[in-house]
């Protein structure tokens, strides 16, 4: 029978009830759903890099012969060795796609997983490309396809289309954060491919450990061992978490397991509210109820496993249905968009232990909440129970006695009272609204910070409107001669190996001629000019290596074997790449000759330029812009799951809120229509105080929101410094999105004041 | 018939603590009633009727004294030894009902099941009360005396030994009052059941076999009715 109450217990107060089961859903739906998904995921990957052989150290240096490849292979813990020759180039008949391009006799490290075609070969002839670049581009096997590096050209068939486990994502040196693989690809081939095959000269080595030497202290002894075997100024090794294939996929999973936290946190934390203050009135509700039950001869014990149940029930419903369909729907959901972005093969969803163990928290938590909510009318003996509860003990607060107080009206101190009051229930309204708000900012900051990074990069940091990029065919004077038809400004590019006292890093360095088309801005994103005395570096990189200015570092060109011990002069702030900024003279004080990588112009360039065999490519800034912007899927869609969640946890709190506020409030409401207060006069005085709660909430989320776009900007990548950022338009569409759910909940109820039957609601108990 | 005391109250005090003040619900309240009795007790408000009342129901604790059921001191019980025996040996009727409003009547009677076993079955303590027609009926659809008649046939379903009334017809009209107490006086009479009734309605006592007066906290006086009216006679 007591089952049958509580049936109808819920029914009569299905929207409470209601409202706590879609917190605890969406909760567990959201978290369970992402952590699956990016559990999946991760699993996915793992077993991609274990059984393609992803290697596990990266040594590169200027070249390798057959005896480093056995000295390499000598190293204790050190499975297997292989080289390898890596170049950039272009693709004529794609439209001069950025092309990774690699040349390698043996493939059991990085293997390539085939999709179509024959299996690579060393031997034979031909090209392997990467799938996804392959399809976007309409590649098939056997067409032709030519690759361009620098002024050798490379003609060949098209023998397969792979995947690669060192290439799950790759950009260009012109895309900086997402990829497109219509405009970059990846192709594999054989030695006999390269033009000057007997003088292949391989400038990396990929090095397999042995599983039993798999842990990050054996790894970092074998990589200082590698390195003091070469004895040799030119190499870094480098290991995964430095490559940006691996690091990018691993960092994406992070950060999906941070927001899924986030968002669980939120809402659970709601859910438990809302049990709070739906059981506390439930059983206050039913204060006689339990008095007569425990009159009746029920035991203590039977009657709190009733209203216990409540809470059980509810959440237990919520929480496992959640789980469920969230570990369905949303890793199926957000790894299809993966596609096209992480090359991952067979991506799926995988539900851990984790998630099962959260779940049966969550349910035991509200348990308990529920618990410890009603064991209030439980402890008196039932003749006490029997009787309506003493009147709450409400003392004035200091505020009260104020003259102040006195001076507010009416409607001021009753609403003062009833928050003060009704404590966990006005918590419940601020952390609602706070909890909407803190989802639009950050949904709408995520878009804000992207924008931001691109007009930081296009448009404040880098001013040109065309970039000239140089091949290795273009001397000085080439350049010389670019920058002064063009009025341009020179750079030069370089990848540049750091080591300070705790850290090894690699990074690039960027060398400016005279020009106005290269600024930087200091840690609080102010302009400053470049300093001329020695090197300037990136924050975040001077984060990784623990220095900071005046500290010195010592650091090399790889391929060039002549250390350097500099002092930092400066340090800077850049979103996209990571390392150091020197000008002309300072490096040529070092005793460096500059050789411009690149030449900046305002001016709009010749199309037959990029013919030209000293002329790699020729970027557009515009052009960049855009097909930055066009694919940037995946952060679409998260902000869409935030403004909606958003907006569906702005809803459901604030109509539980006004359930609860309302119901209680009834009895207050009809004693003031009978003093003969008019309903919109009432109806002013219930708004007033959601507008404070509001408010407040809108302030919180603002804060909180920032908190959370912060956190997420933080955990993009180790290679990307972004800076949250939030432009007015944000401030309007999540304060008025947050104000207008609010408003159109509170105008339902307020609806309600004039439907309240005065002599009814003033009746007796029961 | 063999006279069996079935309750003995020996000097039994109930105080509350008012502020830093001590106040006697109850003082040294003496009684006792035979099993099969029908017993009113009857006093102005705040005189100590309920308190006596929630004692007998072991609903409260005594301060101090000792109070004998079949023997069995109440005032050495555990809590759950109390709710044994509410549950074993009490059915108590309200002046209010409490019924459980989202439970039809039917299911009010057969909630009964859940805490002891043996119970009468429902349909039949239903129709004892007059309201087998009624049976399916939310608490909200029944009138106040259909209620109390339920709140009865709770009570009754049980088996008790003892059946507690506090204020039964308090909230109904006298024609339908009249109903509930020839209940109740039938329980008595006829079912062997001890009555103890709880008002502050003195035409009461003359269909009860004892009256206990109470005032001030304390027993005024017991008296014994050797011929009780019946209580259709009753009126007031």
């Amino acid at each position: 029978m007591l089952l049958r109450k509580m049936w109808r217990d819920l029914s009569k107060n299905k929207a409470q009830f209601i409202s706590i089961f879609l917190m605890s859903f969406l909760g567990m739906f959201v978290f369970v759903g992402i952590d699956a998904e990016s559990s999946g995921a991760g699993e996915s990957a793992d077993s991609y890099y274990r059984e393609y052989h992803l290697c596990d150290l990266w040594v590169m240096g200027a070249g390798f012969s057959d005896d480093d490849l056995r000295l390499a292979a000598k190293v204790k813990g050190v499975k297997n060795v292989e080289k390898r020759l890596s170049l950039t180039g272009t693709a004529e008949k794609t439209d001069n796609a950025y092309m990774y391009v690699n040349f390698m006799e043996e493939n059991d490290i990085n293997s390539l997983m085939l999709y179509e075609g024959e299996a690579f070969d060393g031997q034979k002839d031909g090209f392997w490309l990467e799938e996804w670049f392959a399809r976007t581009n309409k590649i098939n096997i056997g067409d032709t396809f030519s690759i361009k590096i620098d002024s050798m050209k490379i003609d060949g068939r098209v023998r397969g289309i792979v995947d690669a486990p060192d290439y799950v994502y790759y950009v260009s040196e012109s895309d900086l954060m997402y990829p497109n693989y219509k405009k970059c690809g990846v192709a594999f081939m054989a030695p006999g491919m390269y033009p000057d095959a007997e003088n292949i000269v391989y400038n990396q080595l990929l090095v397999d450990i042995a599983d039993e030497f798999s842990s990050e202290e054996q790894l970092s002894m074998i990589k200082r061992k590698l390195e003091n075997r070469f004895d040799r100024d030119d190499i870094a090794v480098t290991d995964r978490d430095q490559n940006l294939s691996f690091a990018t996929f691993d960092a994406e999973i992070r950060q999906h397991k941070a927001m899924g936290a986030m968002f669980a946190v939120v809402f659970v934390a709601i859910a438990l509210l809302g049990i709070v203050t739906t059981m506390a009135r439930v059983t206050a509700g039913q204060r006689i109820q339990i008095g007569t039950m425990k009159a009746l001869g029920f035991s203590k014990a039977a009657i709190t496993l009733h209203y216990v149940s409540y809470g059980f029930v509810i959440s237990a419903a919520g929480c496992i249905l959640g789980a469920f369909l969230g570990s369905k729907v949303m890793p199926a959901w957000i790894l299809s968009m993966f596609e096209g972005s992480y090359l991952v093969p067979d991506l799926s969803g995988q539900v851990t232990g984790l998630d099962m163990a959260v779940t049966v928290l969550a349910i035991f938590v509200s348990t308990t909440v529920s618990f410890l909510s009603c064991r209030k009318e439980l402890k008196d003996p039932p003749a006490v129970t029997l009787k309506p509860p003493a009147p709450k003990k409400v003392r004035h607060s200091g505020f009260e006695k104020s003259r102040l107080w006195l001076r507010l009206d009416f409607s001021t101190q009753w609403n003062i009272r009833d928050v003060m009051r009704n404590k966990l229930r006005s918590l419940m309204g601020i952390l609602g609204v706070m909890g909407c708000a803190m989802l639009l900012v950050c949904g709408f900051g995520c878009f804000d910070s992207i924008k931001g990074l691109m007009d930081k990069m296009y448009g404040e940091l880098m001013t040109a409107k065309n970039k000239i990029v140089l091949s290795s065919d273009a001397d000085a004077d080439y350049a010389y001669d670019l920058a002064v038809r063009y009025r341009g400004q020179m750079i030069e590019e370089k990848k540049v190996e750091f080591v300070s006292d705790t850290a090894k890093k690699s990074g690039s360095a960027t060398i400016v001629d005279k020009g106005n088309f290269i600024h930087i801005q200091d840690r609080k994103l102010n302009p400053v000019k470049l300093t001329d005395k020695g090197i300037a570096m990136t924050s975040k990189m001077a984060g990784l290596l623990g220095i900071g200015v005046g500290d010195r570092i010592r650091w090399h060109f790889v391929g060039d074997d002549k250390w350097q011990n500099t002092r930092v002069e400066q340090i800077y702030r850049d979103p996209s790449i990571q390392g150091i900024t020197m000008r002309k003279e300072v490096f040529e004080e070092m005793e460096y000759t500059f050789k411009p990588t690149a030449v900046l112009t305002n001016k709009s360039v010749d199309p037959s330029l990029s013919e030209e065999d000293e002329v790699s490519t020729v970027l557009n800034i515009e052009g960049m812009k855009a097909a930055f912007s066009e694919t940037m899927e995946i952060l679409n869609a998260m902000v869409y799951v935030m403004v909606l969640a958003a907006v569906f946890l702005g809803v459901v709190v604030l109509y539980n809120l006004g359930v609860l506020s309302f119901v209680e409030k009834t009895r207050e409401v009809a004693t003031l229509k009978v003093l003969g207060f008019s309903s919109p006069k009432i109806r002013q005085i219930l708004q007033k105080q959601n507008l404070w709660l509001t408010i407040i909430g809108i302030i919180a989320g603002l804060y909180a929101g920032w908190g959370m776009l912060y956190v997420i900007c933080t955990t993009v990548s180790d290679t990307l410094d972004m800076f949250p950022i939030l432009y007015f338009p944000t401030y309007v569409w999540s304060i008025g999105g947050t104000f207008l759910v609010s408003v159109s909940v509170n105008l339902l109820f307020s609806g309600k004041v004039k439907n309240i039957d005065m002599v009814d609601a003033l009746k007796g108990v029961e | 018939m063999e006279e069996r005391v079935l309750i003995e109250f020996k000097d039994v005090c109930k105080k509350y603590a008012q502020g830093d003040r001590e106040f006697f619900a109850l003082k040294d309240a003496n009684l006792s009633i035979n099993e099969g009795e029908m017993v009113v007790i009857l006093g102005p408000s705040g005189a100590g009727k309920s308190t006596l009342l929630n004692l007998l129901g072991g609903m409260d604790s005594a301060s101090s004294g000792h109070i004998f059921f079949d023997g069995e001191d109440l005032t050495t019980y555990s809590d759950n030894q109390l709710t044994k025996y509410r549950a074993e040996n009490v059915g108590v009727v309200f002046q209010f009902y409490n019924l459980i409003p989202t439970l039809t009547a039917y299911e009010n009677v057969a909630l009964m099941k859940d805490i002891k076993s043996g119970t009468t079955d429902p349909k039949e303590a239903l129709a004892a009360v007059g309201l087998a027609d009624h049976m399916h009926q939310f608490p909200s659809q029944l009138s106040g005396g259909e209620q109390q008649r339920t709140s009865i046939a709770r009570a009754i379903a049980k088996n008790p030994r003892l059946l507690l009334c506090d204020e039964p017809t308090g909230a109904l009209d006298t024609d339908t009052g009249k109903e509930v107490l020839k209940l109740l006086q039938e329980m008595s009479r006829s079912k062997k059941r001890t009555v103890v009734m709880v008002t502050h309605n003195s035409f009461f006592a003359d269909i009860a076999d004892t009256v206990i007066r109470v005032k001030n906290g304390g027993i005024r006086s017991i008296e014994h009715n050797d011929h009780p009216k019946d209580a259709e006679e009753v009126n007031w």
